[in-house]
């Protein structure tokens, strides 16, 4: 029973940085309409550029959000240097472009970093809590809280606040929003560039528990993917559930499964992605239908 | 049209630039030279292992600047394979077909060596010093004459931590085992279970794999725990067997733990947990320039130097380049004895005639000794255990029945 | 003789006189080159006229590669025999996954093959006592072995390896050639380019779009196949989804999708490593400076994208990425 109770713990702790990643997925297909292959990637990036930050003296919070600061310039940036140019073409042109970005980035890390695992200290100790014969410590805790409170944030970005309408009213109609006055472009770029700064999040709050090299969010990529079709790909809600749900799954199934073991748990997650596509494309909380012709 | 001439002048245009010319006679050894090759991860999640060929690398430089073996220098070559396999066909295909290595040096990894030894012996071509401590490179001699490995054998590394459970704790232990799913870890696995004997069924509570390309082992060393052991052996490689020590400090496991030569190195020890790494055993058989014992040792001093001037960036205390080195030295004692008029055939003689005590990178009372039918050139190691952030080897040398 | 006909001429023309050029080991490099052309043939099927995306042909070639290894070592079946099978086991498991991938377009089609092809070596590990698991399996020296030792047509292995690659990727080729000129050829572009009007003008939709996968994967598999004989080894890791990816880019660098650009494709996944290290105070070695270009390469064309279906669209018969 306690390993059942630890499992579920354990789960949600990684659910929780499956869940960030996936936030970020989600924000970009909301605003821009794309699937950005090459998330996982820039997350790593940014994490490494924290992790050179803090190797030279700086503090964590202040590296973090300098990195925070740079991921959303390098968001911009790479909307408008290379999204924009074949924005409007084929869809699928875009999405190619970002799998040339993910090859990209994962190069450019071993170049620069070297393939070798690095230490992050992150802002939560990891000093063990224990209740009862379970344990998780303060950087669990402080990733799934991370992950829910930038929800919030996006919750109320989407919905309270006339940017987060210019936002999804640009991905959904690019057209008449121009005509109501909605800026699009202005709205893409700010799009990719918060999915960034997302992505910056996902990947400082992984790098203490997964440690950091140029492969960090490879996998991780496939478990948000996971998550966000399981959520929903359009509902931020669903992404943070979709993600804690997944990392519980995960455990679960490795654990009392036995064919399946430690070895499947990539399997799982596919098996997770192909049978919500097929039976319920709009995920637990999703409203879009996956068809998109 | 136009674009279809194009594509051809293209890539008539790229094959221009890879026409070449192969040269003919003893392969790989001219009057002032020996071409060496090898292939290893350069890149990819074993990256850090690579280490061993730039370490080879560097005392053969060494080597060089101080007139080289018999009069020859000697020309290392290496190719990045990823750890994929049949890369490291490849690659091998590349360095006898291409470019006439005189013979293959310390090929990296257990599955790569496994894919290009029967390609390697149909050629006849020494494969020597293989970085792999798997045992059937010691073993199949009579099937592939031209093969011998170099590392102690992993299943005598498992067969040595068995042992020592047995000494120590034979009645209380309740031991978990996390090992990496492929050739190396169920290596390990068998030899430790082999050491285990008829007790193997009651020690061994639980054994859990791991798929290299995973992201972590959380979840296996919750369920490890959870199985009650009071005994973890680590077998997995370097960012696993970090998270290993994480997690089971983060879970509040107290275990006795073993872990495995290839994540010991003091600069891997170092990031885990101290209170976890605490009391942790590991076997050693190369000098760890962090163990204070070796800290004024002249091996190591020498390492350093050879770190310092030929090895840029390298870091001296990194045990993969020690490892090399360690290769490198026993490389050239064979070649050395293998004469002045090199052929493949005495090289082989000269590494199945090993009887090397002086390896200044090898901790003192290994000795690298084979014999045409033993062909296991470490076939020894003394166990360390970790305390207050560094390794204190105790007990004497020993080795394990293959 | 029409631009085409002779461009094909001048293309076999070359191919026969390279063995005799070239040395032995770049002959054998570029056998692994005509295996590389095969699949990006079928991804150009697949992705350039029917429009359906696939990150996963990597994942076709593992089924095609393993189909032969298994058949080779464990059943005694002779390579040359097993590369049909080959075709005929991806063909059909193409055929199969096609059904479950009409109900999924564009964005989810990509993600669910780039799934597949991440996760698909992780599963032959685990079925190790069928695929022989991480270890692999070794097919150099086995019986099965076509002209081993012996040789073929007093060829050198190598030579033979090539002979037979670029045999069999001359014959799909025109056979691919052939294909996308029939009347299964403008269905598909017509599905690609506007799945409405291709209803409305009496196209059944779901057929061409399923055969396109299995057509695809059957290329793959033979391609597989291929590889493993080349080779004489294959592996789980043999097939990584940096395998699909790479894949990806040489159809994209071959003109966007169109066959006639396949062999540049091939040619820049095999020998990009030797270009990157022509650059200056780049260390091929490291890895990550060919990953890096790789990537640039890809990111570079897309952008040129928009400017190459200009010109395009004033050729007939053409291939892009072009569907929504």
């Amino acid at each position: 029973m306690t390993n059942f109770i630890q499992q579920i713990v354990s789960g949600l702790a990684s659910g929780g940085i499956y869940g960030l990643l996936a936030l970020a997925l989600v924000l970009i297909h909301r605003s821009t309409g794309v699937i950005n292959f090459a998330q996982g990637e820039m997350a790593t990036l940014s994490a490494f550029v924290c992790w050179t930050l803090i190797s030279h003296g700086w503090a964590f919070w202040p590296a973090f959000g300098a990195t925070l600061v740079l991921s959303f310039a390098g968001g911009l940036a790479l909307e408008t240097t290379i999204i924009r140019p074949i924005q409007g073409g084929p869809l699928l042109g875009i999405v190619i472009l970002t799998i040339g970005l993910l090859i990209a980035f994962n190069g450019l890390d071993t170049w620069i970093w070297g393939g070798a695992a690095k230490q992050f200290h992150g802002p939560f100790s990891t000093a063990p809590i224990r209740v009862g014969g379970v344990a998780f410590s303060k950087q669990d805790l402080g990733v799934i809280a991370v992950a829910f409170v930038v929800l919030a944030l996006v919750g109320v970005l989407f919905t309270r606040t006339r940017l987060g309408l210019g936002l999804r009213a640009a991905a959904v109609n690019p057209d008449e929003a121009r005509l109501v006055g909605v800026r699009v472009p202005s709205m893409l770029a700010l799009g990719w560039g918060l999915a960034a700064v997302l992505g910056a999040i996902a990947g400082v709050m992984a790098a203490p528990s997964l440690f950091l090299e140029p492969n960090m969010m490879q996998t991780v990529l496939l478990y948000a993917f996971a998550a966000a079709v399981l959520g929903g790909m359009d509902s931020p809600l669903g992404a943070v559930v979709g993600g804690l749900l997944l990392g519980v799954l995960l455990n679960l199934v490795g654990t009392y499964v036995h064919w399946i073991g430690g070895e499947l748990r990539l399997a799982t997650a596919l098996a997770v992605i192909l049978a919500v596509l097929l039976v319920r494309p709009s995920g637990l909380f999703g409203r879009a239908a996956a068809r998109r012709v | 049209m136009t674009r279809n001439l194009c594509a051809l002048a293209l890539a008539a245009l790229a094959l221009a630039g890879i026409a070449a010319a192969s040269t003919s006679g003893t392969p790989g050894v001219s009057s002032t030279t020996i071409t060496l090759g090898s292939s290893g991860p350069l890149t990819g999640e074993a990256a850090a292992a690579a280490g061993v060929l730039r370490g080879a690398e560097g005392y053969f430089k060494y080597v060089n600047a101080r007139g080289g073996v018999n009069g020859r220098k000697i020309d290392f070559k290496y190719l990045d394979d990823g750890y994929d396999p049949s890369r490291t066909v490849q690659n091998v295909r590349q360095l006898i077909q291409q470019d006439n290595v005189f013979a293959l040096f310390s090929v990296v990894g257990t599955n790569g060596n496994l894919a290009i030894r029967d390609f390697a012996n149909a050629s006849g071509v020494p494969t020597v010093f293989s970085a792999s401590g798997a045992t059937t490179f010691g073993k199949e001699y009579a099937k592939y004459p031209w093969t011998i490995g170099y590392l102690p054998p992993y299943a005598e590394e498992g067969q040595l931590y068995a042992k020592h459970i047995l000494a120590t704790n034979a009645k209380k232990a309740k031991i978990a085992v996390l090992y990496q799913s492929d050739d190396y870890g169920k290596d390990v696995l068998a030899g430790f279970r082999k050491g285990l004997g008829a007790k193997a069924r009651s020690l061994i509570v639980q054994t859990v794999g791991y798929d290299p390309t995973a992201s972590d082992v959380q979840s296996q060393v919750a369920q490890l725990k959870a199985s009650g052991a009071n005994t973890f052996c680590i077998f997995a490689f370097g960012k696993f067997a970090i998270q290993s020590f994480v997690y089971a400090n983060k879970l509040g496991w107290k275990p006795q733990i073993y872990v495995n030569d290839v994540a010991s190195a003091s600069s891997i020890m170092l990031l885990n947990p101290q209170s976890t790494a605490e009391g942790a055993i590991s076997i050693l058989w190369g000098k760890d320039p962090a163990t204070p014992k070796f800290k004024k040792d002249a091996g190591t001093a020498l390492g350093a130097k050879i770190v310092k001037k030929y090895i840029p960036g390298g870091n001296p205390s990194d045990g993969f380049l020690i490892a090399g080195m360690a290769e490198a030295f026993s490389m050239v004692d064979a070649l050395k004895a293998a004469g002045k008029n090199l052929t493949r055939k005495g090289l082989m003689n000269a590494v199945t005639h090993m009887n090397e005590a002086n390896n200044p990178f090898l901790v003192p009372g290994v000795k690298v000794h084979t014999t045409p039918t033993f062909r296991f050139p470490i076939a020894s190691a003394q166990l360390q255990r970790w305390h207050n952030r560094h390794w204190e080897p105790f007990g004497g040398v020993q080795s394990a029945k293959l | 003789m029409r631009p085409k006909q002779v461009a094909f001429g001048l293309g076999v023309l070359v191919l026969v006189v390279l063995p005799f050029v070239l040395s032995d080991f770049r002959t054998v490099q570029l056998a692994t080159v005509g295996a590389y052309f095969i699949a990006i043939l079928g991804l150009d099927v697949l992705t350039g006229h029917s429009g359906q995306i696939s990150l996963g042909h990597g994942a076709f070639m593992a089924v095609g590669g393993y189909t032969t290894a298994i058949l080779m070592a464990n059943h005694g079946v002779r390579d040359l025999v097993t590369i049909p099978i080959a075709a005929a086991v991806a063909g059909g498991i193409g055929l199969v996954a096609g059904v479950p991938a009409l109900r999924l377009s564009g964005l989810y089609l990509a993600l669910a093959t780039f799934g597949i092809a991440v996760v698909l070596p992780t599963i032959l590990k685990k079925f190790d006592h069928f695929t022989g698991g991480s270890t692999g399996i070794t097919l150099f020296g086995k019986p099965t072995q076509t002209g081993h030792g012996v040789g073929v047509w007093g060829l050198t292995n190598n030579q033979w390896l090539y002979v037979l690659t670029w045999t069999i990727g001359c014959a799909l080729f025109l056979f691919a050639w052939w294909l996308l000129d029939s009347r299964f050829g403008r269905s598909l572009r017509a599905v690609r380019d506007s799945e409405l009007a291709a209803a409305a003008s009496g196209v059944n939709r779901a057929k061409y779009k399923v055969l396109a996968f299995g057509v695809s994967a059957a290329f793959a598999g033979v391609a597989g196949a291929l590889f493993a004989i080349n080779v004489a080894y294959t592996s789980p890791d043999t097939f990584p989804i940096t395998l699909s990816l790479y894949l990806l880019v040489g159809a994209v660098v071959g003109f966007f999708g169109s066959i006639w650009g396949a062999a540049l494709g091939a040619l820049l996944i095999q020998f990009l490593p030797d270009i990157v290290g022509l650059i200056p105070h780049v260390d091929p070695k490291q890895g990550g400076p060919t990953t890096f270009f790789f990537g640039l390469v890809l990111v570079v064309l897309m952008l040129a994208l928009p400017l190459v279906l200009r010109v395009a669209s004033r050729v007939a018969n053409r291939g892009y990425l072009g569907a929504r």
